[in-house]
């Protein structure tokens, strides 16, 4: 059979009258042209005329219908194996994709950016809720919490009376061990000559490794701390100290005279601990912690329950413990006609609770943590941020799919007609989606990966992608399905419900006039992006505020040199030295300045000749320990009186107080000149009433910051102290603090051979005040500039796609005569009038959120209408950029061009 | 005397296997045509029959497929895979048994066919 006989015209005419005939599938297609064409031939080689054997071939065929039913029947025994047809639907998504690469590129950095920021949140929550759960017995441990009220106080705090683990522990068979805690501050540590300053020393019982269960690397844990002046230390501690050495049963020196035995090394503790203590110190060698007092709270305390003791039941037992116990020690101490009754009717309150170990790094933050936690509201925040994230990336892959059913109507009218069930078409787009979601994973992956570090800096982690683990692999694969069904669900529905008939005829409404659920997704992507921006915005107005709010002192210039007594009796010598050299303006001693985390007392006073029996004369107050300088060096102001002065032998007895205290104390006449007084000290530090301790108030000081702007600023009141001590403060006049460091450093060196220095700035210290707001605005600004790239992004492709259904409607408009910028407004419209309905919704949903998180603060900063207007332009203006990119692209084409195609 | 497409119809992958495993390669309208020949044109394949057929064995493995542009038409031969090679001994041998069943059940003298499953071909 030769095929010269057909001639390409011919073929042509064949190829179309199939096509006209409804002969389009691809896989038959060919097959039977080449078929028909080599019939034909036949039929001429016997010398037919081409029309005539291509009508004769035609009928052997059982004309169109029967084309058709063979067609059919094709697909269909195709579509029969599923394996086969799981293929055929990856072939198309794959064809699918590539063609539209444009959009696929969309959806893909959309979809990944947001994985990315689920993955690293995800991470970031598995490690949160991971904290402490690696000890043994971590569902049996608990500590115990305080309340307490009395003389003006209330305290909720971790601090426990040194009595209370040993009274557990022999009272209670349910309880298997208790241990207790407590801080002295950092010390300094050498082995040989050069001191160290450690943060993480703790002083513990030698319970402390029954109740958390830790691998003791050297040493016998059972009797590592029974012995007065020995340690156990970390790993970390053992390699720095004793490298290559074994370390066990060596000796390190504390604070210069501490001679301090290593009896157990274990291995150091996990980043998600609550604690990180490198050096563990037997209480055994503190005094303090061997009085059997219930008037004194110093020790935090942690118990070990029994198997199966339950722990609510066990709580219930503890007021009978303090009525047994404790009450009559404050009977006693107290004298005269001190009852329990009287205690509880004067509102007083003593109770002890548990605390479950689980809930210390997320629910509890109480005086005497060791190391701040993380709000579990904000691991709620987080994760609604990451799911709306994911959800705006979504929403782009949702409406670019039914923004272009317009182009896919017709192949799916197609697919129908030749016997593709509705399945088959909902499986064929969901492949797509999937297919595409798998993609994005995979660069997700890439992006978090790259990200993390930055993450870790900011949240103060240390996360990694755990690669090693096949968990991951699995999650991943079931992270495409679920976001590829999320994503691809509603575009199947949609799509596979197109009716043929309908999509053919061409009058299904396509495009943008079907997007009325398209609008309302973009409006809730712009509703998300636009609120995250107004509170990104909110979150650093209110940090801006506190950081230039006038705090009633003078935090700049002042640097603070810690660990001073290393110096011993050269303190004195040292800040005089310093003064010397003319470069500084002012200098003080003392551990009381006004940032947090600095020293703190708080005791009950009361007006001279009031009954201190009777609450309400109570007045709970800061008493700080100061010196003649402290006032000028830290800049306050005194607003009424005088500060303190070496004129005035009597100073000695007088007090400063501040203006929240003047309020408090109710004075009968004028406040300077009255008496205040407090419970004396009795020979074993307890409360001593009869012999009350009286200060004669000299001044009154304006107000000042000396907590976070969370809190009000509570009574205070100073007084000079006898033996001054801590850090020396110095305020200095040079902008040039490199300067001013070397100066001090040069003279500690000469002064304190060996002893590390240790220096900050009051300023710098004040703003790690706000550390996890600086931390929380910076996280949450970068989310709220994700979800609107992405969403912009979204933006961005159904304006391009708008642009090019109507580039028909765009070139008869320019060859009408519209200018460029009314067709960018015509095509920038539709889409800017959602963003400004997304803005309507976004500000009371924002307003909202700021009032909730600016509950905590007793001074925050107004916001104003303009912060919303500011936020609300800037999310139209990026929109409306985006979008007029696009529109100005297809505004500014030929007209030509565009008119002649089709 | 054209064979009624009832009879045939159970048998059209069984020809369509046997025909391609004798020929090698082959495109669809050949296969028409070779079977319209091997049968003094008794039986005539329709290409409603023949392609969905064709498709469906290549779906399950046992064709393999190898297309051929010539000009503007596109040819797509096909041939059998190893697969398809073992199908093709066992669907033959399966015919025969079932004809001499219908010659024990019709009560015809003689069996239509020998019982060697193929005639002409040295066993190996």
């Amino acid at each position: 059979m030769s095929m010269k006989l057909l001639t390409s015209e011919h073929i042509d005419y064949i190829i179309k009258d199939l096509n006209y005939r409804g002969i389009f599938a691809e896989t038959i297609q060919d097959e039977l042209i080449d078929h028909i064409c080599s019939s034909v031939e036949n039929e001429m080689t016997h010398g037919k005329k081409f029309i005539d054997a291509y009508h004769g071939v035609l009928k052997s065929f059982g004309h169109t219908g029967g084309l058709r039913e063979t067609q059919k029947k094709v697909i269909q025994s195709e579509n029969a194996k599923s394996r086969n047809m799981l293929k055929n639907y990856f072939t198309i998504a794959l064809r699918n994709l590539r063609k539209h690469s444009f959009y696929t590129f969309i959806n893909v950095a959309g979809l990944s950016v947001g994985l990315a920021i689920c993955f690293i949140i995800i991470l970031f929550v598995i490690n949160e809720i991971s904290y402490d759960k690696h000890f043994e017995n971590a569902d049996r441990i608990y500590r115990t919490k305080s309340e307490i009220k009395f003389g003006g106080n209330h305290y909720n705090m971790l601090y426990a009376p040194p009595i209370l683990a040993s009274t557990l522990a022999t009272e209670f068979p349910e309880v298997e061990a208790a241990i207790r805690f407590r801080e002295r501050g950092s010390y300094l540590v050498k082995r040989n000559i050069d001191n160290i300053k450690e943060d993480n020393v703790i002083w513990t019982d030698k319970d402390f490794f029954k109740v958390f269960s830790m691998p003791v690397i050297a040493g016998n844990a059972e009797t590592a701390l029974a012995e007065p002046n020995t340690i156990a230390i970390s790993e970390k501690i053992a390699d720095k100290y004793f490298p290559n050495e074994n370390a066990l049963g060596q000796t390190l020196i504390l604070d210069n005279n501490m001679n301090m035995k290593i009896t157990a090394i274990y291995k150091t503790l996990p980043p998600n601990t609550h604690f990180h203590f490198d050096i563990l110190i037997s209480l055994e060698g503190l005094e303090e912690a061997k009085r059997p007092v219930w008037y004194s709270n110093n020790f935090q305390t942690y118990i070990l329950l029994s198997p199966g003791a339950d722990a609510t039941r066990l709580e219930t037992k503890f007021s009978e413990l303090v009525v047994t116990h404790a009450m009559p020690q404050l009977a006693e101490v107290l004298g005269g006609d001190f009852t329990m009754e009287k205690f509880i009717a004067a509102g007083n309150k003593m109770e002890y609770t548990l605390q479950p170990l689980a809930d210390i790094h997320l629910k509890s933050s109480l005086q005497g943590e060791f190391e701040p936690g993380f709000d579990i509201v904000y691991i709620y925040l987080f994760v609604a941020v990451a799911f709306f994230i994911l959800m705006i990336a979504c929403i782009n892959f949702m409406n670019l799919s039914t923004a272009r059913s317009a182009n896919r109507a017709k192949e799916v009218g197609i697919r129908k007609v030749m016997g593709s069930f509705r399945s088959h078409l909902m499986r064929q787009f969901l492949t797509e989606s999937i297919l595409l979601t798998f993609a994005s994973i995979i660069l997700a992956l890439g992006i978090a990966y790259l990200l993390l570090p930055f993450f870790n800096q900011l949240s103060l982690r240390t996360l990694s992608i755990p690669f090693n683990q096949p968990m991951l692999y699995a999650i991943i694969t079931a992270a495409a399905l679920g976001v590829g069904v999320l994503a691809g669900i509603y575009p199947s529905f949609f799509l596979s419900a197109f009716k043929p008939v309908n999509v053919l005829k061409g009058n299904v409404s396509l495009g943008m006039k079907s997007g009325f659920i398209r609008s309302a997704l973009v409006v809730f992507q712009f509703t998300i992006s636009i609120s995250l921006v107004i509170g990104t915005l909110a979150v650093n107005r209110q940090l801006n505020y506190i950081q230039s709010k006038k705090l009633g002192f003078n935090k700049d210039q002042v640097i603070v040199i810690e660990d001073v007594y290393a110096l011993g009796t050269n303190r004195i010598p040292f800040k005089e030295e310093i003064m010397r050299s003319g470069k500084m303006e002012n200098a003080t001693m003392t551990g009381f300045l006004p940032v947090s985390g600095t020293w703190r007392n708080d005791n009950p006073w009361w007006v001279e000749g009031r009954d201190p029996a009777i609450q309400e004369n109570m007045v709970s107050i800061q008493n700080w320990r100061i010196d003649y300088d402290y006032i000028k060096t830290m800049g306050m102001s005194i607003k009424e009186g005088r500060d303190f002065s070496r004129d005035f032998p009597s100073d000695s007895s007088a007090v400063i107080i501040n203006e929240a205290a003047l309020k408090s104390f109710h004075f009968d006449g004028e406040a300077i000149g009255s008496k205040i007084q407090s419970f004396g000290d009795g020979p074993n530090g307890e409360p001593d009433k009869d012999h009350p301790i009286s200060l004669t108030v000299v001044g009154i000081a304006e107000n000042f910051h000396f907590e976070s702007l969370k809190q009000n600023v509570s009574p205070l009141m100073m007084e000079l102290s006898k033996r001054p001590e801590g850090p020396i403060s110095f305020r200095f006049q040079s902008q040039n603090s490199k300067e001013i460091i070397q100066l001090i450093e040069t003279k500690w060196k000469e002064m304190a051979p060996g002893q590390p220095f240790n220096y900050y700035f009051l300023d710098e210290r004040f703003g790690t005040m706000y550390a996890s707001e600086t931390r929380l605005g910076k996280i949450f600004g970068i989310f709220s500039m994700i979800a609107i790239v992405i969403a912009c992004l979204g933006l961005f492709a159904l304006t391009s796609f708008t642009a090019e259904q109507r580039m028909k409607e765009i070139g008869i408009r320019k060859v009408l005569g519209a200018s460029i910028s009314s067709i960018v407004m015509l095509l920038s419209k539709e889409l800017g009038k959602l963003v400004l309905i997304a803005f309507v919704l976004a500000v009371p949903l924002a307003w909202f959120g700021i009032d909730w998180w600016l509950k905590d603060y007793t001074y925050k900063t107004q916001i104003g209408v303009g912060l919303y207007l500011i936020a609300g332009a800037a999310a139209f203006l990026i929109a409306w950029a985006t979008m007029s990119f696009q529109s100005f692209k297809a505004a500014s084409n030929d007209p030509v061009k565009s008119l002649r195609s089709e | 005397m054209m064979h009624s497409s009832e009879l045939l119809k159970g048998t059209l992958q069984t020809i369509l296997l046997k025909v391609l495993k004798d020929n090698g390669r082959m495109y669809g309208y050949e296969l028409t045509q070779r079977v319209k020949d091997l049968s003094d044109a008794r039986i005539l394949l329709t290409e409603g029959a023949l392609y969905p057929t064709l498709h469906k064995l290549e779906a399950e493995g046992m064709l393999k497929t190898e297309v051929v542009t010539i000009g503007k038409r596109v040819r797509k031969y096909y041939s059998l895979t190893a697969e398809g090679k073992s199908l093709v001994k066992e669907r033959v041998a399966e015919f025969i048994e079932f004809i001499n069943t219908m010659g024990n059940v019709l009560q015809i003298p003689q069996p239509a066919i020998s019982g060697t499953p193929f005639p002409g071909e040295k066993k190996g």
